[in-house]
């Protein structure tokens, strides 16, 4: 019988106390010893899939007699929409339908009842659709279709809506207070420091631009609305789509096979979804809405734009009190990310006082963004505690020690499940050779390359939680279905959970076919926050060992052997003397199914799950053309037990390159006269290049199970590896060429401006 | 619409579809479509071939690289029309009898991906190098690649592919 | 894109005829596919040259200087050897140029008439000026990748990196158009966006280029060129610089300086380049050419740091001339 526990988890930073059905015991945790399959580098299961071509994604989906959708997009940053007139582009050959404020059914979508808002408020709110017999005939459509808008003031920029002469967005102005925290007395512990720096840090908007842009095929066969979607979390849409059509969930079913890349933007429903399902259950035909790059740079989320002030005081050789106050524009977003989370737990400062501001906008709304809030935040926290370090005159990584050692969360007063940060510190130093640093960098290349060497730390998340839901089947031959909830976004989810269901049930891992991203299968978490793994694995865990036990209990029916004396090895059962292949005991029973189970246990309430890491840079800066190059990433996470290495280094790998765009190049502009986005495209939007790859990427795991998180030990990688990165370069940038950089990304016009600052001052 | 042959010159064709005729993956293949119609739309909609991917549609990302007479170009902007008479490979043209191409056996084995959106247009981008330099450096690998976008940042792994499948080749 | 008629003729004088009955022509189409994608040319036909024989390849004849047929792609003057000895500066000039892809598929002609990259331009939401509109929206909006010197109504900047090279370089061009053929400097190709001149190139309608020369004298030139991106890779020059001389018994002459990125035209200043004329290209003659160059820019909001890094390239690019 099923009982109801209370479960405490995090997610992006925030902690949220749920109720949870439990059936039986969790396992214990995972010994330490030499295991089968899970610790070991494994090739993808789904690699082949993906390097042929024929892995299925959302935007492979072409299904008979399917309609394509194009959408028609304010050009305006704010204006009333007064009157639509789709006449001439319904009279063009091949449109089969038109949907706008004015026809369109209600449809709840993110707290509003429509879709095709009377008062559009950014570039790209959406105003209308077309459906037509393929896409150049909907994409002309569009250009018929004449709108009458009545503009209204509108403001784009961060600053300037926090100014008092912008038009107020909301009844209550453009900025809400969305979080503070408070410990300790700062005031004081300012007025007694040695050293207090205070300094404003910015950071840029950046924009996800998955490859596979958002987008929706929906099919309706008079029963069942069926929904192809690229995204992080189906049953997320499944709820969307709920709200807005209000069906039942039994006949809605969303299904992600394969996707192209989400880093958060993909977590639930999308205005594409309900568009395309609204057409194909109204014209009976599919209907696929597929975002363009253009609508994807517009609509499609982002990465808020900061503007952080930082106050930070030393004494001797600690910190004393941070004050950390945070504006964010979430364009029209209806949230924000909170980068003043990392000021409140990453170390143990005994004074600390916090403000996280959102700040509404005539832009797209953000969304989470890898590591949301705490890529910013982190950016300007660990520029300022080096910026303290100098002042105090001592090395950073000491400053840092000082607080980085405390079992104990200093946010919640809990313990934290493990933590080994200062081992993190240990091992990074070595490998980028720390002892080299020197104040006022080192030589580099050229007279005027300078090198420099920093490093920042990050704190995340990742302990995962209940609901997470798996089942592992047998087949007669032998084989094993794997079905879970979840969807593999490209973190290699498919691969670990194949792994692990392998490993506990004594299977080679070729054997194990993962079926996800459906909504037909048990209910599995979003596929973010870092949670996947250490959500679904151990769930995977107690299905195939229940499957095992139950087979060895066949096991010992058909060989007339007492089940304690068998074991399953390499798909294989053994007993004294004997060894018979699974297909032949399998076989005997035939279609008589064994069906393990598995559900996520509650975390430990008591306990704070968190995940640690430092990043370290080394950089080559050219004085006179203000260009940098990053020599050496070194990057050390605390992530618990590592189950494939491969793909762990990957994915760290992945996070440092996209850190690096952050850090570097990658920046949205806005015209603030028009509030149109200049760079919707990838063009003018830089994400790194090949080229741009740092000369080497030493990754390193601490690689010790948690022996507390759950039963596996593991802890979530998705979002660590993103956060440290800018402020490391940053740091190693200013060490190389004492000009400090406090706007990311560190664009050759900032670093020449910063230089030359440094320069008046020498 | 039918096609309005000049007085004296090459035939005018369309604005409507037209049929074309291609040779893909060594198969002549045909379609019938506007010729505003690009490469890439063609394979996917016309041809089922949906292994090439639409990702910005205006030559700035790669994932449509195909090969078109021994040489990696972007789909998205060539003309289906424009490549009659011309060899078009793809990524689904690579395995042969259920034999992975040594790039993309590379590719799984250097774990060069994790969404795998990037990856047919990798692919091909060095299959296309690997035919003018057998065994290229890892210099070589970047600047074949460098016009395809990889937002994981697989890159590191993908230029060690890259290398290997040169040596595995050898 | 629209819907168009398209026709492939192998024969120049078939090609021309379409065009001076407003057919649009189209070579590597990895320019005109994107203005064509971005609504800005909207054609009712197109007429694709690649099918057209003699436009494709080069030739060296002794003493008659370099010809390069328009429809040679630019990946065969990159990867040329023989060109890479005759003339180094095109290897080094298309190396960053865009990508092996759009290097393959992109043409030489193509690349000499391709248009500028102004966001606002680009944008078929923006009316700016060039496009026949009242007002340039970069002036006083987002103007980072804009120009800092020679721009009157429209301050978007010449985007080519073989231009420079190949004005270093003294090249000429060849038009033809069903009217006739004409020949002229390619710098005179060129024209700064003013007045009624809402253009970036002396095209007439109709007109194709079909070759670009190199006079014998500029061949005997070394050359260099240097190239500021804000990314590593695939980026349109920030700033960049051709650099070109003779060089005698350790002095210069002949000396040409021509920038792009800078300005709307591929930028070079003749008083710059006379001062440097017999100079051994030390230090102070390099910097001093370098400020001579780029007097009178006016840098716009956010676009200032082109000035400092345009000095830093062009003093490079000079003193690369006489190095070991």
């Amino acid at each position: 019988m099923p009982r109801v526990v209370k479960s405490r988890e995090e997610f992006e930073g925030e902690v949220y106390e749920s109720l949870v059905l439990v059936e039986g015991r969790d396992l214990p945790l995972l010994d330490g010893g030499e295991r089968t399959e899970i610790g070991h580098e494994r090739r993808r299961v789904d690699g082949t899939a993906r390097v042929t071509g024929r892995a299925r994604y959302t935007q492979d989906v072409y299904l008979p007699a399917m309609l394509f959708v194009r959408v028609l997009r304010s050009p305006y940053p704010r204006a009333r929409v007064r009157r639509i007139d789709t006449k001439k582009a319904e009279a063009l050959a091949g449109v089969r339908g038109v949907l706008h404020r004015f026809n369109a059914p209600k449809a709840a979508f993110r707290g509003e009842d429509t879709i095709f808002r009377e008062e559009v408020r950014f570039v790209g709110d959406e105003v209308a659709a077309v459906a037509a017999d393929d896409e150049d005939t909907a994409a002309e459509a569009l250009r018929l279709i004449e709108v009458d808008y009545e503009l209204l003031p509108h403001v784009v920029d961060l600053e300037e809506a926090i100014g008092d002469v912008a038009p107020r967005l909301e009844t209550d102005g453009n900025v809400a207070e969305a979080s503070t925290h408070k410990r300790g007395d700062v005031r004081k512990a300012m007025k007694e420091a040695d050293a207090v720096v205070e300094a404003t840090y910015r950071t840029s908007t950046q924009i996800h631009n998955s490859l596979e842009t958002h987008g929706a095929v929906a099919s309706w066969d008079g029963e069942v609305l069926t929904v192809f979607e690229s995204t992080q979390h189906v049953f997320g849409v499944r709820q969307g789509l709920k709200m807005a059509l209000k069906l039942p969930f039994s006949k809605i079913r969303v299904v992600c096979d394969y996707m192209g890349g989400g880093f958060g933007s993909k977590g639930g429903v999308g205005k594409y979804s309900i568009i395309a399902s609204l057409f194909a259950m109204e014209l009976g035909r599919p209907a696929r809405c597929i975002l363009t790059r253009d609508e994807e740079n517009l609509a499609a989320g982002n990465r808020s734009a900061t503007l952080q002030q930082i106050r930070i005081a030393g004494k001797g050789r600690e910190i004393t009190a941070i004050e950390h106050t945070s504006w964010a524009n979430v364009g029209q977003g209806k949230w924000v990310a909170n980068p003043t989370g990392p000021t409140n737990t990453l170390y143990d400062v005994a004074n600390v006082s916090s403000k996280s501001y959102k700040v509404v906008t005539n832009a797209g709304a953000l969304s989470a963004f890898r590591a949301p809030g705490y890529v910013e935040g982190t950016f300007a926290l660990e520029c300022a505690v080096d910026e303290l370090a100098e002042r105090l005159g001592i090395d950073p990584i000491a400053l840092r020690r000082k607080h980085a050692g405390s079992p104990k969360d200093p946010l919640s007063g809990k313990r934290y499940s493990d933590k080994h940060l200062l081992e993190c510190y240990r091992i990074g130093a070595e490998e980028i050779g720390w002892r080299r640093r020197r104040n006022g960098g080192m030589r580099g290349s050229a007279p005027h390359r300078h090198r420099g060497l920093g490093m920042a730390t990050q704190i995340w998340g990742g302990g995962g939680g209940p609901p997470a839901y798996a089942t592992v089947h047998l087949n007669p031959d032998g084989t094993v279905v794997l079905t879970a909830g979840t969807q593999d976004i490209g973190t290699g989810t498919r691969t670990v959970l194949a792994q692990i269901c392998a490993d506990e049930l004594g299977v080679d891992l070729a054997d194990v076919h993962v079926r996800i991203g459906d909504t037909e299968n048990p209910y599995g978490p979003i596929s973010a926050g870092s949670v996947t793994l250490a959500s679904v694995g151990p769930a995977v865990r107690i299905a195939a060992r229940d499957a095992r036990e139950q087979l060895l209990g066949a096991a010992a029916g058909v060989l007339e052997t007492p089940a304690g004396e068998l074991r399953i090895d390499g798909g294989v059962v053994v007993s004294k003397g004997a060894r018979t292949p699974l297909s032949e005991i399998l076989g005997k029973v035939e279609n008589n199914t064994v069906i393990g189970k598995g559900a996520r246990h509650p975390n430990d309430p008591e306990l704070s799950q968190r995940t640690f890491g430092a990043h370290f840079a080394e950089v080559e800066v050219d004085l006179r053309t203000g260009e940098i190059t990053v020599e050496h990433i070194v990057a050390v996470h605390d992530i618990g037990r590592i189950v494939n290495p491969l793909t762990a280094r990957s994915q760290v790998e992945g996070g440092v390159l996209q850190a690096l765009g952050f850090a570097l190049t990658e920046e949205r502009f806005v015209d603030r006269a028009t509030g149109r986005v200049m760079n919707g495209n990838l063009e003018n939007y830089k994400v790194p290049t090949v080229k741009d790859v740092p000369t080497k990427i030493t990754v390193k795991f601490v690689d010790r199970p948690d022996r507390r998180a759950n039963n596996l030990g593991v802890k979530g990688l998705g979002e660590p590896p993103i956060i440290p990165t800018a402020a490391a370069i940053a740091n190693a940038v200013a060490n190389a060429t004492g000009a400090r950089i406090r706007h990311a990304p560190l664009t050759r016009a900032r670093v020449l401006d910063a230089l030359a600052v440094a320069e008046a001052r020498s | 619409m039918p096609q309005v042959p000049s007085v004296n010159g090459a035939a005018l064709r369309g604005p409507g579809p037209i049929d074309i005729a291609l040779t893909v993956n060594g198969n002549a293949v045909s379609a019938r479509v506007p010729p505003r119609r690009t490469l890439l739309d063609t394979l996917r909609e016309s041809l089922g071939l949906t292994g090439s991917k639409r990702v910005c549609d205006e030559g700035t990302c790669g994932a449509c690289t195909v090969i078109v007479d021994d040489r990696p170009v972007y789909s998205c902007m060539t003309l289906a029309v424009a490549c009659e008479g011309k060899r078009v490979e793809t990524i689904e043209g690579l395995a042969k009898d259920g034999e992975l191409h040594p790039v993309q056996r590379a590719f799984v084995d250097a774990d060069a991906f994790q969404c795998g959106f990037c990856t047919p247009g990798q692919i091909m981008s060095i299959v296309a190098l690997l035919r003018a330099t057998p065994a290229p450096s890892e210099a070589d690998v970047r600047r074949a690649v460098a016009g395809n976008l990889c937002r994981c940042g697989a890159y590191p792994n993908i230029v060690a592919a890259g290398v290997s499948a040169g040596r595995r080749r050898k | 894109m629209n819907a168009f008629s398209y026709a492939r003729p192998t024969a120049l004088a078939d090609a021309l005829r379409r065009l001076r009955s407003g057919a649009v022509a189209l070579a590597g189409g990895t320019d005109l596919l994107g203005l064509m994608k971005d609504g800005l040319v909207r054609p009712d036909t197109l007429v694709d040259l690649t099918g057209i024989e003699g436009l494709r390849g080069w030739s060296r004849e002794r003493g008659k200087g370099l010809r390069i047929g328009a429809l040679t792609p630019l990946i065969e003057l990159e990867g040329n050897p023989q060109l890479g000895q005759l003339m180094p500066i095109l290897r080094e000039a298309l190396r960053d140029a865009a990508t092996v892809q759009l290097r393959t598929m992109g043409t030489v002609g193509g690349n000499l008439l391709q248009r500028n990259r102004c966001w606002y331009f680009r944008d078929e939401g923006t009316p700016c000026w060039l496009k026949g509109g009242t007002r340039c929206f970069a002036v006083d909006g987002e103007n980072r990748y804009h120009a800092i010197i020679g721009a009157r109504e429209c301050v978007m900047v010449s985007p080519s990196d073989l231009v420079p090279a190949l004005v270093a370089y003294d090249a000429e061009i060849s038009l033809a158009s069903s009217r006739g053929r004409r020949h002229m400097k390619l710098a005179d190709l060129f024209v700064a966006p003013h007045g009624r001149e809402r253009r970036e190139h002396a095209l007439r309608p109709g007109e194709l280029i079909t070759e670009i020369r190199i006079p014998e004298a500029a061949l005997a030139r070394k050359g260099t060129y240097q190239k500021a991106m804000d990314r590593k890779a695939w980026s349109f020059a920030l700033v960049s610089v051709a650099a070109a001389a003779r060089i005698e018994r350790g002095v210069a002459r002949d000396v040409r300086v021509v920038l792009g990125g800078i300005a709307p035209i591929p930028w070079r200043v003749a008083a710059a380049e006379k001062g440097l004329e017999g100079s051994e290209l030390d230090e102070a003659a390099c910097a001093d050419a370098a400020e001579r160059v780029l007097a009178g820019a006016t840098p716009l909001r956010d676009n200032g740091y082109k000035l400092t890094l345009a000095r830093e390239l062009v003093r490079r690019a000079l003193r690369s001339l006489v190095a070991a």
